[in-house]
């Protein structure tokens, strides 16, 4: 086994690093995961924070599962499992539209109707779902964040799928 | 392909143009892609790396804080040494101290084998620690001293310092009164400034103010090792103390002039044969009641 370079993460370079290429991914995985009632932004600055302060005990390869465990940690300190909803940014609209008020009427039941089909998503279902089709990020990805297999994920994100069409589109 | 690979493919965007084509004749196809365009309206909250941590970094004190990590350990432990070494060094530094009662001798051996008599309600200190660079013993009575050979040798007693090499010499200091004998060696005896020199056999004594003159022992031991006090032209004031130092009895005289001065000797085995050998040659007579003693004309 080699041994890596560094076994601490003090210098604020490296941490600076290590920041730069966590912390987007962690709060989107706390966002998706318990919603945006409790900061996710605040808390993944929380867990960086902690990371730093621990600095000397942590090698760079370890930091990553630091943060996303210390910073599920402090989420789940504060909330007692709320039901987490997700908000639904609508586009700007366009203030003359050609569409018919029917139309829009549709599109809104339809949002809605995704809203609640998201929420009734496991935690885990969520989180590796929206990851994937809002995020754009690949299986392979979402498996290293996670610390689970690339075949979990897909079962994960083809779950959430079936339900989601299920709930919408009645197949 | 089925339907299903097909779907997962395009999950993980890993579609190639063939399988484009057929994921496109799928019937689900627009409800897939009009569930995908409306999802991304769930996307999260815009993240900006750059601005947020620079709101971090001020919250990041400087390495520091590790540095912090061992120094308070360290604080602890220097705190739980210097007390220790404190209580060490305040012990080794106290000196040992030995008291003999009324009526009791000790022996005591000092660190380089000398030996102290210690007559009857004395107090002898030295320190251990510091015994081999300073060899210095405090006494506060009587004692007597075989002193190894080697370096200086110090008795410091309130009315004056005995200083020697090597050498067997005893000490007496009690209230006024101020002796010291010499049995072998030279014994050097500061008093009021003024150092004198002993030969053996020699006696400087200080008795109330008055220096008396040397005079010549044969004993090769004091006496009062053999458990006898011997005088010569003491006061018997002085005689009344030591009776009362080696026995345990108070003592009143009554219309005696007790500057007078006796030679002799008392044993310390009895207590009315002590009496009489102090009493008789003075003409005097002695009452005894209990403890305490009155000595009375005859």
């Amino acid at each position: 086994m080699s041994k890596p370079l560094q076994d601490h993460i003090c210098e604020s370079q490296l941490f600076e690093r290590l920041y730069k290429r966590h912390s987007k991914n962690l709060h989107d995985f706390l966002y998706y995961k318990f919603g945006d009632h409790l900061n996710p932004q605040d808390q993944v600055q929380e867990a960086f924070i902690k990371l730093w302060q621990n600095c000397s005990k942590i090698s760079p390869d370890k930091a990553k599962s630091y943060l996303f465990t210390t910073a599920n940690n402090l989420m789940l300190n504060v909330i007692a499992h709320k039901k987490v909803v997700l908000k639904h940014h609508l586009e700007p609209q366009k203030t003359t539209t050609n569409e018919t008020p029917e139309f829009v009427l549709q599109e809104k039941e339809y949002h809605i109707k995704l809203q609640n089909a998201i929420s009734n998503l496991t935690e885990a279902q969520r989180v590796a779902f929206l990851m994937n089709r809002v995020e754009g990020k690949r299986f392979k990805e979402i498996a290293e964040l996670l610390d689970i297999s690339v075949k979990g994920v897909e079962k994960r994100i083809y779950g959430a799928l079936k339900k989601l069409r299920k709930e919408i589109d009645g197949i | 392909m089925n339907r299903e690979e097909l779907i997962k493919k395009w999950l993980d965007n890993n579609l190639n143009t063939e399988e484009q084509k057929a994921f496109k004749l799928l019937e689900d196809y627009n409800n897939l892609t009009k569930m995908d365009a409306s999802l991304k309206g769930f996307k999260a909250p815009k993240f900006s790396v750059e601005k947020s941590y620079r709101t971090l970094k001020p919250q990041l004190k400087p390495e520091q804080s590790s540095s912090k990590k061992w120094l308070k350990p360290l604080l602890r432990i220097a705190a739980v040494v210097a007390i220790a070494l404190s209580v060490y060094i305040y012990t080794s530094n106290l000196d040992t101290e030995i008291n003999t009662f009324v009526a009791e001798q000790n022996t005591i051996a000092l660190p380089d084998n000398s030996t102290v008599e210690l007559n009857a309600n004395s107090s002898l200190s030295f320190n251990e620690n510091s015994w081999a660079d300073n060899r210095e013993v405090k006494l506060n009575g009587e004692a007597f001293f075989k002193v190894a050979k080697g370096q200086q040798f110090d008795v410091i007693t309130s009315s004056g310092t005995v200083t020697v090499l090597g050498t067997q010499f005893n000490v007496k200091e009690r209230e006024s009164y101020f002796e010291v004998t010499c049995y072998e060696g030279l014994v050097g005896v500061t008093h009021n400034n003024k150092t004198i020199t002993l030969k053996p056999g020699q006696t400087f004594a200080f008795i109330d103010g008055k220096l008396l003159a040397n005079e010549k022992e044969n004993a090769v031991q004091p006496n009062w090792l053999h458990g006898e006090s011997s005088f010569k032209s003491v006061a018997l004031k002085h005689v009344i103390t030591e009776i009362k130092n080696q026995y345990n009895v108070s003592i009143n005289v009554e219309d005696i002039d007790t500057s007078r001065l006796f030679t002799g000797s008392f044993t310390h085995n009895n207590l009315d044969l002590a009496l009489k050998s102090v009493t008789i040659p003075l003409n005097l007579s002695y009452s005894k009641s209990g403890q305490s003693i009155l000595l009375k004309r005859e």
